[in-house]
């Protein structure tokens, strides 16, 4: 979350300097308009992805019971039925193991590459484990 | 709780309930299968894995209703053996798989199936992809020998299939209890770049494409290529990717893709999907964990069943398959995991959140396995 709230900030920044050059390029800047919601959106989904894990397994699922009571009855006699979009893809969807995450990382980018270096053995070492300290410690 | 044992509803998660309900020996209904659907009731290939169930088990009682929107089933006890089935070409032979790799460590007597039908499509995990991360998992496990063996004998690439797999393991009174909280770095990448029916340039390909992107990363890289023919390049066209990243202490995560089946959705450039390949792999790896995404149900599953002890492993993020396997863990077998959280440190550079899963094993013990 914390890179989060500096990109907030940076948004903000942005914001404002955005609102000076608009004066002479109109319209050309417009992408920059809602920056500040857009970060603070993508903050609010991030805080909502990482709820307490335990509860989100194992808690009651509060919502499904709330659905079943909204049929609507025709005249009072008949049922419209409809499927229901979201119950219905969930217990009918398909059986996969495969894990699909909604958005995947851009890995043509530089930041994104440098974010996994150290699962590598080439990249960084913590310290009791680094060869270079360890031969130091040995002289 | 009634005399008809657990009930759920729909045919998602169908396989997990049926092998955690032969595995507990506690009966399942499963009612309102695809009821609203225009072709209600059970698929092709659900029917193939009851057939599957039924072949290795004794005693297995099933019934359907004329609709086939419900299923009961009254699990028997696991026997094992020298089986052979055709497995439905609806889906690969990984699906059929998934769930004998939860069971077959549990037979009377060793398994030793051969399954024919689909060893490759773009939906399920490959039979490759198992052999190099399943198989390892199971080792860690304590199910380990001579007899754990998976091999593609023929390759069958959907929608014809014709491939043939056999897969052997080794049986076990009990589980070994693990402690799996450090993945280690990865010190080389393996991969299966295989095509069959299509000319075996695709397959040089492929491999050049995605080394371009993990090349960067590491050098000790190697993509073998697969191209089989004849009898043994089953019915259809097609080509694809395996790619498993070994870390220092023995753990893999992985990746694939697969082109689409022919005459079904887009045709993709081999250069396109080793790359993507590539950059799948690289999420996986972000990801993180002791134990890859696909193989998540597989190592909660064996912590569940380990001897009355504490198991603790690093996962990435839970997929939604794995939630609602922990769910049906705890209607089965009474158990819940503790999670807790690892958010990554502020100057590390390791990929994302990770999740450790923590629990005490029921203590499961293989009571029909023949002691000598």
């Amino acid at each position: 979350p914390k890179t989060t709230e500096k990109d907030l900030k940076k948004a903000k920044a942005l914001e404002i300097k955005g609102s000076d050059q608009a004066y002479e390029t109109d319209g050309a800047l417009r992408w920059k308009d809602d920056l500040q919601q857009k970060a603070s959106e993508v903050f609010l989904k991030h805080q909502q992805a990482a709820p307490n894990l335990r509860k989100h397994v194992y808690g009651t699922v509060s919502s499904q019971g709330a659905g079943q009571g909204e049929e609507a009855e025709l005249g009072g006699l008949f049922r419209v039925s409809r499927p229901e979009k979201s119950k219905t893809n969930l217990a009918d969807a398909a059986d996969c193991s495969r894990f699909h995450p909604d958005s995947l990382h851009n890995w043509d980018l530089e930041e994104m590459l440098h974010s996994i270096a150290d699962c590598f053995v080439t990249g960084k070492w913590e310290e009791w484990q680094d060869a270079a300290t360890l031969l130091k410690q040995d002289e | 709780m009634t005399s008809h044992g657990l009930e759920y509803e729909g045919c998602n998660f169908f396989r997990q309930r049926l092998v955690l309900s032969t595995l507990s020996g506690k009966r399942v209904r499963i009612k309102g299968i695809r009821s609203r659907d225009d072709n209600p009731g059970l698929r092709d290939f659900e029917a193939s894995f009851i057939r599957l169930l039924d072949k290795v088990t004794n005693g297995t009682k099933i019934e359907i209703n004329q609709t086939g929107t419900v299923l009961f089933y009254q699990p028997g006890l696991l026997l094992g053996g020298t089986i052979e089935h055709d497995c439905n070409p609806q889906r690969s032979i990984g699906y059929y798989l998934e769930g004998l790799l939860m069971l077959a460590a549990f037979m009377k007597t060793p398994l030793k199936a051969t399954l024919k039908g689909v060893t490759n499509d773009p939906t399920d995990p490959s039979v490759d992809l198992l052999k190099t991360t399943a198989l390892p998992l199971l080792k860690q496990f304590g199910i380990d020998g001579d007899g754990l063996e998976m091999k593609v004998v023929k390759r069958g690439m959907a929608p014809g299939g014709g491939g043939e797999v056999i897969f052997s393991c080794p049986i076990r009174r009990t589980l070994r209890p693990v402690q799996l909280t450090e993945p280690g770095k990865i010190k080389r990448i393996r991969g299966i770049a295989y095509s069959v029916r299509v000319s075996p340039q695709m397959a040089n390909r492929i491999v050049d494409s995605a080394r371009s992107v993990i090349n960067k990363f590491i050098p000790d890289i190697y993509i073998y290529t697969d191209h089989l023919k004849g009898a043994n390049s089953g019915k259809s066209p097609g080509f694809g990717l395996v790619l498993a990243a070994e870390t220092q202490k023995g753990f893999f995560l992985s990746a694939e893709l697969s082109s689409a089946p022919q005459g079904q959705g887009p045709t993709i450039l081999p250069e396109d999907l080793g790359k993507n390949c590539a950059k799948l792999l690289l999420e996986e790896i972000h990801r993180g964990g002791c134990v890859d995404s696909t193989n998540q149900s597989l190592a909660l599953l064996f912590m569940t069943l380990g001897q009355q002890d504490v198991s603790k492993v690093l996962l990435g993020p839970l997929s939604p398959h794995t939630v609602e396997f922990l769910r049906h863990i705890r209607d089965f077998f009474q158990i819940m995991f503790k999670m807790e959280a690892k958010p990554p440190l502020e100057d590390e550079r390791k990929g994302g959140e990770k999740v450790l899963m923590t629990c005490v094993g029921v203590g499961f013990s293989n009571i029909s396995k023949v002691t000598k």
